[in-house]
């Protein structure tokens, strides 16, 4: 993929969706670029997760007009494996507890479902965990990850590691954050961005979702939208950080 | 009228009747009550309601069947019932003599259809607006067979209380089958505190309950049963639509007591809840019993069910038999059961003993200790008290036995 | 490794349902004095074992069948049933002598009776039993250089009858139950295992059970007798044809542990489970006992029960010596129109015992699982402990899962702690794997999996893949 400036990865296209009877996105409309960070930033109730929902086909949300088009695709009828396999990774902002799948068995499932799509050969127990202990190191976590039940027990902290560590084995092209820095110490955030930065390519784009601008310091944006009321009203450069951390989203006009 | 109670074992419904003593022209409601007797049969050792419970050796016995004479009762404080008649009566509350017009064909309990066919009326309780009232139960009579009923309505969007308790002369052998036929109405709450202090041999219980709670409304069971000799409570309750039930049974038992709970919890309206708990404390030779079964429906989506026993053995002869149970047939639920049988610590009555408190008082303390989740719940800090007391004495009396 | 098991499993069907080919000797359909004469001359009996036969039998005849279980079903007509069925070749000497159908059958479900073929590094020792006969039992030489005495239980009561004498009706005795005793009267194979004093047996042993012949009953009988300080860990497999008829399968197992001694009992269950609208499948009534009898002794069961249109089985353990051991696990899965009535029982007599139960009941489409368990702790059993987890699994909503422990406790120095959870498999959960590239599917079976796994970590190798793989083909389809 050429780094065109004009290229786009994601467009969300005037997009409704509700979650029960409730519409809560309201003709949202929002481009991704090849290589670039996006940020989505926007108070309470804006529909922020909403948004990372629609995107990956979660079962909560209905979507009621619009249309997702990835790599020139339509995806909004895809089931969410097609999605993942496709290269859209969402790290959950709760993930789920799952007793008794091993996570690395899971990890080994999830890599080689993904190569298979891509006609790669797969990758063999001792391959697999060879990269995989690679990846622990890199982001400080404990060996005993390996043999441990899919996120069952896990600190909050360990939880976003772990979400960051299949991101990194599964080499995604765009990457949903949703609150990653949610629930995390300085040195856990600290751990969770430089895995985050080593994945800029300049070909995968990001998706950070955020409330606060905290991550923003760690992983430098280069679009800022506000979300507000279901719809992206403002988009722009880094500057508007300092600017919403100054006066609030209630300063923003449309 | 003499009766022994096993004669009616395998006998045909006509055969019931003559035996009962029953006229033929029955009202729709006992001919229903002998159809379903009938059918169930006389309680044995071999019903799964009754299995832990010695029932047998209590219906084989010769009874008197007390028949109750209806008198015009006096007004009072509270509700008083003396061999299953109505002596005292709070002022202006309506209790009164009736016919039983809504029996429950779904029992599973053959007792609460031979009380109900036994006992020659119901007495009828109408808990009028957020009454709050105390029902004294007396016994004065030996060798006597006791049945008698009592049915308890109360009003929409209420809030009433009623405390049990249980008064007894120096009799001996008797055989009370009593039990309620609760309609909560809904949107209402009904709270039932039971207390029943028993001496050893003075009278045996089987009190065979059904409660109907309906949508949105609340039932609060809470019973503490202490003591000796041998009582069995079963309850059978339906769930409506939002409705909800907490249930805690308390069981401290000394001497040859056995005692306990037989439930079945039936979840049918959906967004039901059930809260059950029991706390069993067994000592002497004691026998604790805790039978309870927590069924959702088919048509009883988003139910929560939770039911919980814990017992402490406290003597070597003591003996615990708990069968929580789950029965369920969708799978948009929450359900969970537990079960633990153990001991007092060692080594917290050690502790306790190397600060200065006897073996008895520590003994004491860590059983109160355990006890007091549930005494807890009783809000009201005068019955909170009386029942503490109760509890106590029936933990001394115990322990001036055991000499220890 | 499993990947072709799994493979082979998403076709979906009860893939084990074929007929073997072979012509067989069937007694008439019915019971009497003579048929029960003539099992025990075509098995060669002594005479002594004729009369046992007979005394069971008419002991039977004045029992009635138990429906305390959570379980429906049409009445079983006993005179309907055969009660004898053998491939007509009989007995081989040598596995050339084995029909070859057989031989292909035995292929077809995984299961080698040529030794050299067995999987490289790993030994086990296969009795075949085909309908009421044991057809074939594989190294039985290897084993006996050991002194283990690895035979069908028809060899056994010709070869061994001090020890059958002794032991058989020992753990289970013949009035029993009315299963059992109609067993006693009328079993016509099974395995005999017996582990000399201080031998840990060097192989896994396994016994395959297949019904064959139309209408007949299978009424097997297995002994295993683990002497003072030895160990052995024992398999059994079962499987059956389709039929639109249900066949009665009312087994007896009894294990004997002596002091210092352990039984490890794994039962991987498939026999035909009907169809979803509870035609067919077999009715499987089995009773499983095993005596803790010396001090330190062991015994732990294992099951994976995914098959039958009925179970009603409680593999249980007497622990009477000192400080001894019972287990048991249990995996079982209901779907389709299955019914389960199974669990355990764990009774305490001697000091120190303890007793560990982990069931998980699965339930989808229209099936009932009911986990029914006692656990029972003695006056003298001081400081009994007892741990129980019963958890459920509900895939749709038209299937039920139930929870029935018993608890009895007379000791003042034990603990008994049971705890129970329900729960169904989250769209949390699944949206989860999904986005991580997983289809539904196979995110299903992770979950499941992950819910067995405390009970399949229980199993040797082999038969772990072995449960993995007939798990996924169990509950292919059931979910959607």
């Amino acid at each position: 993929m050429s780094n065109n400036k004009n290229e786009k990865v994601l467009e969300i296209k005037d997009v409704h969706a509700k979650i029960g009877n409730k519409e809560i996105l309201k003709g949202l409309s929002l481009d991704l670029e090849p290589g670039k960070v996006h940020a989505i930033m926007g108070p309470n109730g804006a529909g922020k997760s909403t948004l990372s929902k629609t995107i990956v086909g979660h079962y909560d949300v209905e979507m009621s007009g619009g249309d997702i088009i990835y790599k020139g695709k339509s995806i909004k009828d895809w089931e969410p494996e097609e999605r993942a396999l496709e290269g859209i990774f969402l790290s959950f902002q709760h993930p789920v507890e799952i007793p008794g799948v091993n996570n690395a068995y899971f990890l080994r499932t999830a890599v080689n479902a993904k190569r298979k799509h891509e006609g790669k050969e797969e990758l063999n127990a001792a391959e697999f965990l060879r990269e995989m202990k690679k990846y622990l190191e890199l982001l400080g976590m404990k060996s005993d990850m390996i043999s441990r039940s899919l996120n069952e027990g896990f600190s909050g902290g360990e939880k976003k590691r772990n979400e960051i560590l299949q991101m990194m084995m599964l080499e995604p092209d765009v990457i949903i954050l949703d609150e990653i820095d949610s629930g995390l110490d300085i040195d856990a955030l600290r751990a969770v961005s430089e895995g985050i930065n080593r994945m800029k390519d300049g070909k995968r784009s990001f998706l950070v979702i955020t409330h606060y601008s905290r991550i923003l310091d760690y992983i430098e944006p280069d679009y800022i939208h506000v979300l507000k009321d279901g719809k992206v009203i403002k988009t722009a450069g880094p500057e508007l950080v300092a600017q919403l951390e100054e006066h609030g989203y209630d300063a923003i006009e449309e | 009228m003499t009766l022994t109670i096993n004669n009616l074992k395998k006998k045909s419904k006509d055969e019931i009747a003559q035996m009962l003593g029953l006229t033929d022209d029955l009202p729709p409601s006992k001919e229903a009550a002998l159809e379903r007797l009938a059918e169930l049969g006389i309680p044995t050792k071999k019903s799964e309601e009754y299995r832990y419970f010695d029932v047998e050796s209590l219906l084989d016995k010769s009874y008197e069947v007390h028949l109750h004479v209806p008198k015009e009762p006096k007004i009072g404080e509270k509700i008083v019932i003396e061999n299953g008649v109505i002596i005292e009566v709070p002022k202006g509350m309506r209790v009164y003599y009736d016919q039983c017009d809504a029996l429950d064909l779904t029992h599973y309990d053959p007792i609460y259809y031979l009380s109900h066919l036994l006992a020659p009326h119901v007495i009828k309780i109408d808990l009028d607006g957020d009454a709050e009232v105390e029902l004294v139960h007396r016994y004065t009579h030996s060798g006597a067979l006791l049945p008698y009923r009592i049915v308890l309505f109360n009003q929409e969007n209420r809030h009433a209380t009623v405390y049990e308790t249980f008064e007894t002369e120096e009799i001996s052998e008797s055989l009370i089958l009593y039990g309620y036929d609760m309609h909560i109405a809904k949107d209402s709450t009904l709270r039932l505190i039971k207390t029943q202090s028993m001496d050893e041999n003075r009278y045996a219980m089987i009190s065979s309950n059904r409660i109907k709670v309906n949508d949105h409304a609340n039932a609060i069971i809470k019973t503490f049963d202490l003591g000796g000799d041998h009582a069995l409570q079963l309850l059978k309750v339906d769930l409506g639509t939002y409705s909800h039930i907490d249930a805690g049974h308390l069981l401290y038992l000394n001497h040859q007591a056995k005692r306990g709970t037989v439930s079945k919890i039936n979840h049918i309206g959906e967004h039901s809840t059930s809260q059950q708990e029991a706390k069993n404390i067994l000592d002497g030779n004691a026998r604790g019993i805790f039978d309870a079964l927590i069924k959702v429906e088919h048509s009883a989506k988003w139910t929560k069910a939770h039911q919980n026993s814990k017992a402490i053995l406290l003597h070597e002869d003591a003996y615990m038999a708990a069968k929580p149970q789950l029965e369920i047939y969708i799978d948009e639920l929450e359900a969970s059961h537990g079960a633990t049988t153990g001991q007092l610590d060692r080594k917290q009555i050690f502790y306790l003993q190397s600060r200065g408190i006897s073996y008895v008082e520590a003994r004491k303390m860590l059983v109160i200790a355990f006890a007091n989740t549930l005494i807890e719940t009783v809000k009201d800090t005068r019955h909170q008290e009386r029942i503490q007391k109760a509890f106590e004495k029936a933990f001394y009396a115990g322990h001036k036995e055991l000499k220890r | 490794m499993a990947q072709e098991e799994i493979d082979k499993a998403v076709s979906g069907e009860y893939t084990l349902g074929f007929e073997i080919d072979v012509e067989t000797d069937v007694v008439p359909p019915g019971l009497n004095d003579d048929v029960i004469r003539f099992i025990s001359k075509k098995k060669e009996e002594p005479e002594w074992m004729t009369e046992l036969r007979l005394k069971a039998y008419h002991k039977w005849l004045k029992m009635e069948e138990p429906h305390w279980a959570h379980l429906h079903y049409d009445p079983i007509d006993y005179n309907s049933i055969s009660y004898y069925a053998a491939p007509k070749t009989g007995g081989p000497e040598s596995l050339d002598e084995v029909d070859p159908k057989i031989l292909a059958a035995y292929e077809k479900l995984g299961i080698s009776l040529e030794e050299q073929k067995q999987l490289a590094g790993v030994k086990v020792a296969v009795d075949a039993v085909v309908d009421s006969v044991s057809v074939k039992t594989t190294y039985q030489e290897e084993l006996q250089k050991h002194g283990v005495i690895f035979c069908s239980i028809s060899e056994a009561i010709r070869d061994y009858p001090e020890l059958i004498q002794k032991y058989m009706f020992s753990v289970v005795p013949m009035t029993d139950n009315f299963f059992a005793a109609l067993n006693s009267a009328v079993f016509t194979d099974g395995t005999f295992v017996y582990i000399p004093k201080g031998v840990r047996c060097p192989m896994e042993l396994s016994t395959y059970f297949r019904i064959n012949a139309l209408n007949t009953g299978q009424f097997e009988r297995t002994l295993i007798v683990a002497d003072e300080g030895s160990y052995v860990s024992y398999n059994e497999g079962c499987s059956a044809p389709m039929r639109d008829e249900n066949q009665l399968h009312a087994a007896v197992v009894e294990l004997v542990a002596m002091k210092d001694a352990e039984i490890k009992y794994s039962t991987i269950q498939n026999w035909y489970p009907g169809d979803e609208n509870g035609k067919g499948g077999i009715y499987n009534f089995v009773t499983k006992r095993g005596l803790c009898k010396g001090d330190n002794s062991k015994i732990s069961w294992t099951q994976v029960e995914t098959g039958s249109a009925i179970t009603w089985k409680y593999p249980s353990c007497i622990l009477k010596g000192d400080n001894s051991v019972g287990e048991f696990y249990s995996v079982a899965v209901t779907t389709l129109a299955q019914q389960a009535d199974t669990g355990t029982k764990m009774i305490h007599l001697g000091k120190n015992t303890s007793s560990t139960i982990i069931s998980k009941g699965i339930s989808a489409m229209k099936g009932q699982n009911t986990y029914r368990g006692l656990v029972k702790v003695g006056a003298n059993a001081d400081g009994a402990r007892n741990y129980s987890e019963c958890d459920s699994l509900l895939i749709g909503d038209q299937c039920g899962a139930h929870t029935f422990p018993y608890l009895e406790s007379k000791d003042t120095k034990g603990q008994i702690e049971h705890e129970a959870t329900t729960s169904k498999i989250s769209d949390e959960q699944l949206f989860y794997l999904r986005q991580r590239c997983i289809n539904e599917e196979d995110a299903v079976s992770m979950i499941v999996h992950g819910f067995c796994k405390e009970v399949f970590s229980q199993l040797p190798m082999e038969y772990a893949v072995e449960a993995k793989a007939l798990l996924e083909l169990t509950l292919e389809g059931s979910v959607g």
